[in-house]
């Protein structure tokens, strides 16, 4: 029964352990000044500011940053998203199927991409595309679409994206974050490294 | 003298699976006398608990503040349950797009918005609700919360005593003990629904609405289900089988004990159909567009198909178109173009309705039809959010 003890304990610690180690690489810093390639693809960043690269992925080709944590600021690079698949990576393919980017998606489809993809992923009831506009997206054409939404804790959030489709690929860059003085307190922040966004 | 306890829970358990077989529904509990209040410190202090999540969802952004659409459903829920019950309830109607309503201990019932795109009159919705209800008239939160702490209490002891005895036997009884108490503590909550069910249903054949509906709702609710699986490829759902932790019963048995209860006198009642036809209309559109982008084709189809079943309108159509551009398939797109040109059709005003139909014959290479559509919903819309997109797409010289 001791020794049974005993390998309780280990293993419960071993897995503590693990999960502080986990705890203490969750993010990565991203200097100021130095050119980064986001979700390993060929987009490059340079911020102007320090951002915090979360671990952990929510999609293939996918990378989220963030200042304060994501449910504060939250910039998500969808960096190359082939025809076929979805944004983000699906909870379950058959339970949970996701709408997926296609060789037919028009530019201005891209904003129901989204919409359609965070209303069954972030399980929201409401969520509204407010403003859509043509725009130069990493020096092709694109489009700058705004939107709201509430999420799970009644919290109203504000977004800003800019996307394009580039051989075949979609590229965009999404920034959330809630309404009330988030939003507007990082969204110069965002629209920088937003600009600074180049493919290599 | 231990045993007596035992005998009488046995008792009650008999009593209440031989309730289902019976054709007579449960006589109702005697009406409220005055306000109620809460008793005793358990009962406070969940009433003390609801009455702070029905502050923080009198806020909540997901709330539907409208009194015409509330007054009706509470009218509904009056019409059923009574007027002398139906005044201890405040009805909030919250937009998630789920076929769900829930009663919290203090009054608070919440009716979310898949609901009512789901029924169709006011039979099918007054069974939902006056199930509902019949949470809120036994006390069922509170009963439900005792009990799991009893429970719990029990199982804490016994984890208590498992590891001063120090033997694997011990060990193993404790597991088995954990797995009878959770066991109980699942099926406890699935006879609270089932009483909660006979008592809807009781309300429903006293009332001038048509009983028969309540076993429709469950009959839906299971060929929805059918619809969405099978066109995600998903095996047929089993809908007898009660998993150890479900805590609902099985649909198939509540669509057969409520058709069994319906008083069949009441065959022939009005069910409403028309009324609430009217009242959901404003809002069909909106419920639509939620139900649609849960990206589940088979469930959608199958709602959209039985709210035309008195005939396709523009709404309903211009719906369908979306769910089908919104897959995409090359065959989608063949079906999704008919659906917004009928909608067109129907209403020349949906402007909506023209921007599917120029995006959807865009994608299938008809790039001028699909630019005069697009051009007749900017002049029905010019004010719309993607204007400045759309006009992109609309040739050059017409721009200038």
């Amino acid at each position: 029964m001791r020794n049974r003890f005993i390998r309780h304990m280990a293993i419960s610690a071993a897995i503590a352990i693990s999960i502080v180690a986990a705890e203490a690489s969750a993010h990565k810093l991203r200097e100021a000044g130095a050119a980064v390639e986001v979700a390993d693809s060929n987009v490059l960043v340079t911020p102007t500011r320090d951002w915090n690269r979360v671990s952990g992925r929510i999609g293939k080709n996918v990378e989220t940053w963030t200042l304060d944590g994501t449910q504060l600021n939250d910039v998500t690079f969808f960096a190359g998203i082939a025809v076929g698949n979805p944004l983000v990576k699906e909870r379950s393919k058959k339970h949970e199927p996701l709408p997926k980017f296609t060789k037919d998606t028009l530019l201005i489809e891209i904003p129901e991409l989204l919409e359609g993809t965070y209303r069954p992923y972030k399980r929201l009831a409401t969520f509204e595309i407010r403003n859509v506009e043509p725009t130069e997206f990493l020096g092709h054409d694109g489009i700058l679409f705004a939107y709201r939404y509430s999420d799970r804790d009644g919290l109203t959030k504000l977004g800003e994206a800019s996307a394009s489709i580039i051989g075949g690929k979609l590229y965009m860059i999404t920034y959330d974050a809630p309404r009330i003085y988030y939003f507007e307190r990082s969204l110069e922040d965002f629209r920088t490294l937003l600009r600074s966004a180049r493919l290599s | 003298m231990v045993r007596a306890p035992l005998y009488v829970a046995i008792g009650i358990m008999l009593a209440t699976s031989t309730m289902a077989r019976t054709k007579e529904s449960p006589p109702l509990p005697p009406p409220y006398q005055g306000v109620y209040q809460p008793i005793g410190v358990d009962e406070i202090g969940r009433w003390r608990e609801d009455d702070e999540r029905e502050r923080i969802l009198t806020a909540s952004p997901m709330l539907i503040r409208d009194e015409t659409l509330t007054n009706y459903i509470k009218s509904v829920l009056c019409a059923s349950v009574g007027e002398d019950r139906c005044d201890s309830v405040r009805i909030y109607v919250v937009r998630e797009p789920i076929f769900n309503a829930s009663m919290t201990a203090n009054g608070t019932m919440r009716v979310f918005t898949g609901l009512l795109l789901r029924v169709r009159n006011e039979a099918e919705l007054s069974a939902i609700l006056g199930h509902e209800f019949g949470h809120f008239e036994q006390r069922h939160t509170l009963n439900h919360f005792k009990k799991y702490r009893t429970g719990t209490d029990l199982l804490a002891w016994g984890s208590v005593l498992a590891a001063m005895a120090a033997s694997l036997e011990a060990r193993q009884n404790y597991q088995n003990l954990e797995l009878a108490v959770y066991g109980d503590l699942y099926r406890y909550g699935r006879d609270q629904e089932r009483e909660a069910d006979f008592l809807g249903i009781a309300y429903l054949n006293r009332s001038q609405l048509r009983p028969q509906a309540a076993s429709r709702v469950w009959q839906n609710v299971m060929a929805e289900a059918e619809a969405s699986a099978q066109v995600r490829g998903l095996k047929r759902p089993n809908f007898s089988a009660i998993a150890f932790a479900a805590s609902h019963p099985p649909s198939a048995e509540r669509a057969d004990y409520l058709a069994e209860l319906a008083d069949p006198a009441g065959e022939g009642r009005d069910d409403g159909a028309a009324r609430y036809k009217e009242m959901l209309e404003p809002w069909l559109p909106m419920l639509l567009d939620d139900q649609i982008k849960l990206n589940d084709f088979g469930a959608s189809e199958f709602i959209l198909e039985n709210l035309a079943e008195d005939g396709w309108t523009a709404p309903l159509l211009f719906a369908r178109g979306e769910l089908y551009r919104r897959r995409g398939n090359p065959r989608d797109l063949v079906f999704a173009a008919e659906f917004y040109s009928s909608a067109v059709m129907m209403d020349e005003t949906h402007s909506e309705a023209h921007r599917g139909l120029g995006l959807t014959r865009y994608k299938l290479g008809q790039v001028a039809a699909g630019q005069s559509a697009l051009q007749r919903y900017l002049e029905l819309a010019p004010e719309a959010s993607d204007a400045s997109m759309i006009r992109l797409m609309l040739p050059k010289k017409e721009e200038e």
